[in-house]
């Protein structure tokens, strides 16, 4: 069966020196629709071919300056698929077989017969198709256990935190009730005029302050861990959310923070009203912690990007941002619990490990991309069927 | 201000955390007595009169929701709060299908703690008052037959 005929998809770069030869083949191609260029030395082909790669690239083995089979081994080096058909002289077979050691798809000897050449490209693009599907496909593998390997390790690190977690709350108990006492016993009438009263007050608020901080922490954590490990959200808290609403209040939560900093925040939808069944304010929680991340990772006068997209299968909410980006080697831990790289007064490093356990338990999946200096994108993948 | 004191019974096996609540309660003016596990606090029970009990989920032993069930089998008119950590929030909700007045998550705030103990001693007020009356009416009813 003939593949396809969209031969107009095929990008096709003919190089040889001889001028006529050259110009008549490529105005015969570019006539059954493929898209051509034309190099007449080997030097402008590997030059053409850095600003653009080719598919294919049709290629004379005799050339003044760089032959044939170099040019050849420049383009095998080159990233990209491309596939070489190689054109050898009448009779020259020792040249082709050259050519198919270092790599080219095929030789044809000149004169070029065009339809057996039509031939060969359609075979040599349908051998580039195949590889870039098994690409495709292996990177896809690779995604996936990727994702497996962190939600284990994930569910791990979250049953010994929130083992610790627990352990933690009796002390803190004591501790707030402790510092609490003595305030009370400071706010007798009798107790007015204690020596350095001040002091003893300056350190109490001290006190209770941390202990709220870390209670907010355990709290955070052992939340986080429940809805894991209830392994899906309570249904009953479901209901038809409209995204786009939704977002828009997540945007406003989070505005007064970002036009502080002159940051602009823009909700572009696919859709007039995306919608999923779902649980709205877990949902708002992970929109809020994304949004405020972007905001923070964000240089002043920075953009933030959702856009909103459903289908009748499942929708995707999409958080961008053109921030500092994140490196290879965080990239790995950012969804850990405690995982941060800002002062301890300014994030705890839960933000993103509860969003992952709130999408989780939703039925989603959340993914990131991202590229220091460049910026970052979280894609949220969620059902959206009853 | 004078307050008459509520007879609270706390109930924890953490002994720090025990005292420590105590104290500020008494310093508040309640009048409070300790129990370090679920046996004891039944035993205290026979012997003071309590208005309200203040008792942790987690305890080894006699678990909290175990001591409760007997409480209100024993002493019904005693009201319960429940101190439960995060994940134990699922026994709260059973505490309360079990008639515990209401429940707290540890570290408990005290603000919320005084509160909830006096609607707890209003509503145990309340209920002996009712009960007075009927015996009362019971009592009247007897007398003219
Ligand atoms: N949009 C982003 N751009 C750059 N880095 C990011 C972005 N989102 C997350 N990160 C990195 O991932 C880390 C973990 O994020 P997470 O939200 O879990 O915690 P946090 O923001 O540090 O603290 P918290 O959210 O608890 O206040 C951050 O400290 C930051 O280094
Ligand atoms: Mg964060």
């Amino acid at each position: 069966m003939e593949n396809s005929d969209m031969t107009d998809q095929i990008n096709i770069l003919l190089v040889d020196d001889e001028d006529d030869f050259r110009r008549i083949l490529s105005k015969r191609l570019t006539r059954r629709g493929f898209y051509i260029r034309q190099a007449d030395r080997g030097e402008n082909a590997i030059q053409m071919l850095e600003e653009e790669s080719a598919d294919i690239v049709i290629l004379d083995i005799k050339m003044p300056g760089m032959d044939g089979i170099e040019c050849l081994r420049r383009i095998k080096k080159m990233p990209g698929m491309t596939e070489v058909i190689m054109l050898t002289g009448h009779a020259d077979i020792q040249g082709g077989v050259e050519g198919i050691k270092s790599g080219a798809f095929d030789y044809l000897s000149k004169p070029v017969e065009l339809e057996h050449l039509i031939r060969k490209i359609k075979q040599a693009h349908h051998k580039m198709q195949r590889i870039q599907a098994e690409k495709e496909e292996a990177a896809f593998k690779e995604r996936v256990t990727q994702q497996m390997v962190v939600a284990e390790r994930l569910v791990a690190l979250g049953t010994m935190a929130s083992g610790v977690a627990h352990e933690i709350n009796n002390p803190l108990a004591v501790i707030q009730d402790s510092a609490g006492w003595l305030q009370q016993i400071l706010d007798k009438p009798q107790m007015q005029d204690m020596p350095r009263r001040d002091d003893f007050q300056k350190g109490l608020e001290r006190i209770e302050k941390a202990v709220k901080r870390a209670g907010k922490i355990t709290q955070q954590l052992l939340q986080a861990v429940k809805t894991q490990t209830t392994e899906m959200a309570d249904p009953s808290s479901f209901v038809e959310t409209d995204l786009h609403k939704l977002a828009q209040e997540a945007v406003t939560l989070v505005e007064p923070e970002a036009s502080l900093r002159n940051i602009s925040i823009s909700l572009t939808s696919r859709e007039p009203h995306p919608s999923a069944w779902t649980d709205p304010l877990q949902l708002l929680q992970v929109l809020l912690n994304l949004l405020s991340n972007s905001v923070q990772a964000t240089d002043d006068g920075g953009q933030v990007f959702i856009n909103l997209a459903a289908t009748l299968e499942e929708a995707k909410i999409i958080v961008k941002d053109n921030g500092c980006g994140i490196s290879k080697e965080n990239l790995a831990r950012i969804f850990e619990p405690f995982f941060t790289t800002k002062e301890a007064d300014q994030g705890t490093g839960m933000g993103l490990y509860v969003s992952w356990g709130i999408i989780t338990s939703l039925g989603g999946l959340i993914a990131v991309e991202s590229e220091v200096s460049k910026g970052t994108t979280f894609t949220i993948t969620l059902p959206v069927k009853k | 201000m004078f307050k008459t004191p509520s007879h609270i019974l706390l109930v924890d096996d953490e002994k720090d955390f025990v005292e420590m609540l105590s104290l500020r309660l008494q310093e508040n003016g309640e009048d409070v007595l300790a129990a370090y596990n679920g046996q004891e606090c039944l035993d205290t029970l026979e012997k003071k009169t309590i208005d309200v009990i203040i008792l942790d989920v987690k305890m080894p032993g006699m678990d909290g929701i175990e001591t409760l069930k007997k409480v209100k089998k024993l002493h019904p008119l005693v009201e319960v709060i429940m101190l439960t950590g995060h994940g134990t929030i699922q026994a709260a909700v059973e505490g309360m299908k079990l008639g515990a007045f209401d429940f707290l998550l540890k570290p408990a705030d005290f603000k919320e703690l005084t509160e909830k103990l006096k609607r707890a001693r209003e509503r145990r007020k309340e209920h002996m008052e009712r009960i007075q009356k009927a015996e009362a009416a019971m009592l009247l009813r007897q007398s003219k037959i």
